[in-house]
């Protein structure tokens, strides 16, 4: 079933990102058989020297580049790199992070907000990674973003839903995609994100470092499919006290 | 001189010049002079000033 986001029709609720991959060859097969839909890249300066092969010649043309603003410190680098994005690949969907502190790599918030207002001006379809901060997703949401995406935990610390307290009420209270993003480390953390209520989810350090990453990427994609199923369903509650799963008549009791 | 990608460079007149007397490829990259995106259909044409700062980008892995 599709479902849309940032004007597009997608099925996978899976994303993923490209950095530190062994090798970008890898990534057709990661696609094809994670069924990805959605990768990200990021901009650098390219000296002539550097014969390491091109991202972009190993992603699918069916994919949709999401383009990061990594190593963006304020809102007016993010909007350079966006706009760099735009002329090298013709996509409009970008990844908004900044981040001025290197030892958690948290972002910010209020420069990712006055990013966000001048690409959507812009014509771009704005996708902000944030600390999980529902009255900043409310401002992005305001500002015309196409999604926010949340983390989950710092990036690549491989800790999980570290604050499902405050995912919720993101996932609760604004109506454009909620798309969890950094810190998952594990399928299962994955699934969590997405039986909280996630519309997609994003993981990068957990497949790429892992030792198969397209095997990672695979698992990650059942388990982001698995979560979405049991939250469409609707999840039950937790009770206190055992509640039997086979009748509880006196069977045996009965043939002595 | 010409600042490419933060390095001084002898100057060159264009940025067509510039990236083929420096071995660039002229595919899939970007260019910036003093931070601006130059289109790439004016990469021959574009005049360069002595200090000007030309960054040539690209994409590469990122999350």
């Amino acid at each position: 079933m599709t479902y849309q986001i940032g004007g597009r029709d997608l099925r996978s609720r899976f994303f993923i990102g490209s950095g530190k991959l062994p090798s970008y060859r890898i990534i057709p097969e990661m696609v094809e058989k994670a069924g990805v839909e959605v990768i990200t890249v990021a901009v650098r300066r390219i000296n002539p020297e550097t014969k390491q092969e091109n991202i972009m010649d190993c992603i699918p043309d069916h994919c949709v580049i999401m383009v990061n603003t990594s190593g963006a410190r304020n809102a007016g680098e993010a909007v350079r790199i966006a706009r760099i994005g735009r002329e090298l690949t013709g996509s409009d969907w970008i990844k908004i992070e900044v981040e001025t502190d290197a030892k958690y790599l948290l972002p910010d918030n209020e420069e990712t907000l006055k990013a966000t207002e001048i690409l959507v001006g812009e014509g771009f379809r704005v996708f902000p990674y944030i600390s999980p901060d529902l009255v900043m997703a409310k401002k992005l949401e305001k500002a015309g973003a196409a999604a926010v995406m949340p983390l989950a935990a710092p990036i690549g610390t491989n800790k999980g839903i570290t604050c499902a307290a405050l995912l919720k009420p993101i996932i609760n209270e604004i109506e454009i995609p909620v798309i969890i993003d950094a810190g998952i480390g594990r399928p299962s953390h994955a699934a969590e994100a997405m039986e909280l209520g996630a519309d997609a989810v994003l993981a990068n350090t957990a497949i790429a470092t892992s030792p198969d990453p397209v095997t990672m990427a695979v698992a990650m994609a059942k388990a982001v499919e698995a979560g979405r199923m049991a939250f469409e369903m609707g999840l039950l509650v937790e009770k206190e006290f055992a509640d039997a799963s086979s009748p509880l008549t006196g069977f045996l009791r009965r043939i002595e | 001189m010409i600042k490419l990608n933060g390095t001084e460079t002898p100057y060159r007149e264009t940025i067509g010049e510039l990236l083929s007397e420096n071995h660039y490829e002229m595919k899939k990259i970007a260019v910036l002079v003093n931070g601006e995106i130059v289109k790439r259909e004016n990469w021959p044409v574009f005049v360069l000033k002595p200090g000007d700062e030309v960054d040539v980008v690209t994409f590469v892995g990122g999350g």
